[in-house]
């Protein structure tokens, strides 16, 4: 089955989907170590419902819902050599949660999402299925390090061993590789931003007809200029809608032509956006990019949303780009 | 010279404390029985340190939620807002929102500290926000007056800092702010100049009082904290060159606190290694206290490798105790 995708406009998700109660059984399941038929069936049941859903409001390329993982760096450290969890840390008030440890050289030994890459492709009825992995830079800031004591040496480790990963995601036939790094916009130092960037070289630097992608969301992204220009990916993936789109002036600024993922819903309010406030959106990315260049989506992950809400505002999204391609033509 | 070794601020919860808060907070159990499940972990956490050999102690801070909230919820005019990330850490606090006029009334930390003076048989430690960092971190929808907020956040604290005097040895005022690599010169200047106001306010001697600050240093801002009037904690491991940036710079004032135990890392540290550094710098810095302490609070890692944290600091101690005989 193919789909042909628009030439313009694209319309996209960045990965994460609301948990189905399928999704909340697995990742239970998980938790208590049995991950045997039942759990790889709850998750194969949730990730068929997350495509369905992105078909039924019409979203151009989709993902799997991230119906697997509850938390993108744990899931992965669960996933890779190297890594345990660490015992209970505080994030604020008197909740705790365990962070990934490096507790031995990292690497690669066995395939991570690379069936639920296959299966969601097999149900998205040949629109293309992105696939998305928890960068790097993100993993090892929030892992705690007992291994390296260095931080270039760890992450180049990292992206070797997600290398393998994403080599094995393009012989299934991926053809969108989308490296998450939010952790590298909270406060990155230069030399942070260089080393990402170095990273993504191991990752994605040799690979060719593939959309290579690097979601980055939240925080200082004005850091990352002007060394993101010189990374290795086609695209570059931002949240734009909660800050009311204030990078593109910045974009401008640095006459930024690569393609840009232009987050036109706020994943943190459950307000949905109307078409035309959308449209609005979608008309400020188009004053510095051509429409080619554009792929409409959200600022993020919309697992924080409720389902309804998520759906609602996928559906006014594609509305969205279609009619600005419709002013377009 | 005397010698000290002490955490800088916080310990982790212990996990039957963190399950007390949860089922006090649930209703499960009366308060009560939250106190004295309270005042086991406290003590629990006096005598890790002391049995560390540790000999400047805190109180572990156990009940803040962060550095701001017992003021944020005991002081008048304040009211808890959202969740705004601390730093650059994977720690968030409740940003305090100024909605009338701030007004002390009562001691916030007093029982606390009188509970740890009672509990040490060392010297004792008290720890309080600093005036710039309580601004930095809050925000103001009453006074529309920096001025004006900043000299009622000075009264508040200097008489929560009086009220502490008699029971503590030492009183720091912890200052994050003040070294924020994001902050502009001239801001920088008014946080010093904010924080000696409260400094020649307060009816406290001079030597017992600290300002910490920490998750960096750099040349820059170090050359402003050298005018604060009292003595200083400094971060040596959030950034590469901190070690050379105070041997560069130098010290030279009543008491010092080197954060040469990285609190926010995991990774193994030789207590040999960490006394080699302290001894190297006492070539460049002197004070007529000197404490080794952590870098910042100990929230960043897990309780069983902050109890690793202590043994290393109570190591390297005795080494340097060994090495001045
Ligand atoms: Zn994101």
């Amino acid at each position: 089955m193919s789909y042909e995708l628009p030439r313009k406009l694209v319309t996209t998700v960045v990965g994460s989907y609301p948990y189905f109660p399928e999704a909340l059984k697995a990742l239970q399941l998980r938790k208590r170590g049995e991950r045997g038929r039942e759990y790889e069936e709850l998750v194969r049941r949730a990730i068929a419902r997350a495509v369905e859903d992105y078909l039924s409001a019409g979203v151009d390329v989709v993902s799997d819902g991230e119906q697997r993982r509850e938390d993108m760096a744990v899931f992965f450290a669960e996933e890779l050599r190297g890594f345990r969890l660490s015992g209970l840390v505080r994030i604020f008030d008197n909740v705790y949660y365990r962070r990934p440890v490096i507790a031995d050289r990292v690497g690669w030994d066995h395939e991570i999402i690379v069936e639920d890459f296959r299966y969601a492709a097999r149900l998205s009825k040949g629109r293309p299925v992105k696939v998305t992995l928890t960068g790097p830079y993100t993993m090892y800031t929030w892992s705690l390090d007992r291994y390296y004591g260095d931080m270039r040496k760890a992450m180049l480790d990292l992206a070797e061993a997600l290398s393998r990963e994403i080599k094995a995601l393009v012989e299934a036939g991926a053809r969108y590789i989308q490296v998450d790094e939010p952790a590298l916009s909270t406060r990155p130092r230069k030399e942070d931003v260089i080393l990402a960037g170095e990273a993504l070289g191991i990752m994605v630097g040799k690979l060719s007809n593939v959309k290579r992608i690097m979601h980055v969301c939240y925080g200082k992204l004005e850091r990352l200029f002007p060394e993101v220009l010189d990374f290795p990916i086609d695209q570059l993936d931002l949240e734009m809608k909660n800050s009311n789109y204030a990078l593109l002036e910045l974009l401008k600024e640095y006459s930024f032509d690569k393609e840009l993922g232009l987050g036109v819903i706020d994943v943190h309010s459950e307000r949905v956006e109307s078409v035309d406030e959308i449209m609005e959106g979608i008309g400020l990315g188009l004053e510095i990019l051509p429409p080619e260049k554009i792929y409409v989506k959200p600022d993020c992950g919309l697992k924080r949303l409720s389902r309804e809400t998520a759906l609602a505002k996928l559906r006014n999204m594609v509305e969205a780009a279609r009619r600005a391609r419709e002013e377009l033509a | 010279m005397r010698l000290y070794a002490g955490i800088c601020g916080s310990f982790p919860r212990p996990p039957e404390l963190r399950r007390a808060i949860n089922e006090f907070r649930e209703g499960k159990i009366d308060r009560v029985e939250f106190e004295e499940r309270y005042k086991a972990s406290f003590k629990r956490v006096v005598r890790l340190q002391e049995d560390n050999g540790l000999n400047l102690l805190t109180s572990g801070l156990l009940l803040w939620d962060d550095l701001l909230r017992p003021f944020a919820e005991n002081l008048d005019g304040i009211r808890l807002g959202r969740l705004l990330r601390f730093f650059d850490n994977n720690f968030y606090y409740r940003c305090p929102v100024i909605v009338d006029q701030i007004r002390w009334t009562r001691p916030i930390t007093l029982d606390e500290v009188r509970g740890l003076s009672e509990a040490a048989s060392r010297a004792v430690k008290a720890v309080v926000p600093g005036p710039y960092t309580f601004l930095k971190l809050s925000e103001d929808r009453f006074y529309g007056s920096k001025d004006k907020l900043a000299d009622d956040v000075v009264q508040a604290l200097r008489q929560e800092i009086e009220s502490l005097s008699d029971l503590a040895d030492f009183i720091q005022l912890d200052e994050p702010s003040l070294v924020d690599p994001e902050l502009g010169e001239d801001d920088r200047r008014w946080g010093v100049e904010l924080v000696n106001a409260l400094l020649e306010a307060v009816g406290v001697s001079r030597d017992k009082l600290l300002i910490a600050t920490y998750f960096n240093l750099d040349s820059r801002s170090y050359s402003i904290l050298l005018e604060v009037r009292a003595g200083l904690h400094l971060d040596l491991s959030s950034t590469k060159n901190a070690d050379h940036i105070l041997m560069e710079e130098g010290y030279s004032g009543d008491l010092l606190s080197l954060g040469v135990i990285d609190s926010r890392s995991i990774f193994p540290e030789d207590p040999g290694d960490i006394a080699g550094r302290v001894e190297k710098l006492l070539e460049k810095v002197s004070a007529k206290a000197l404490a080794i302490s952590t870098s910042s609070w100990l929230d960043y890692i897990p309780f069983e490798d902050a109890v690793e944290k202590l043994k290393t600091l109570g190591e390297v101690l005795r080494r340097l105790e060994a090495g001045s005989r």
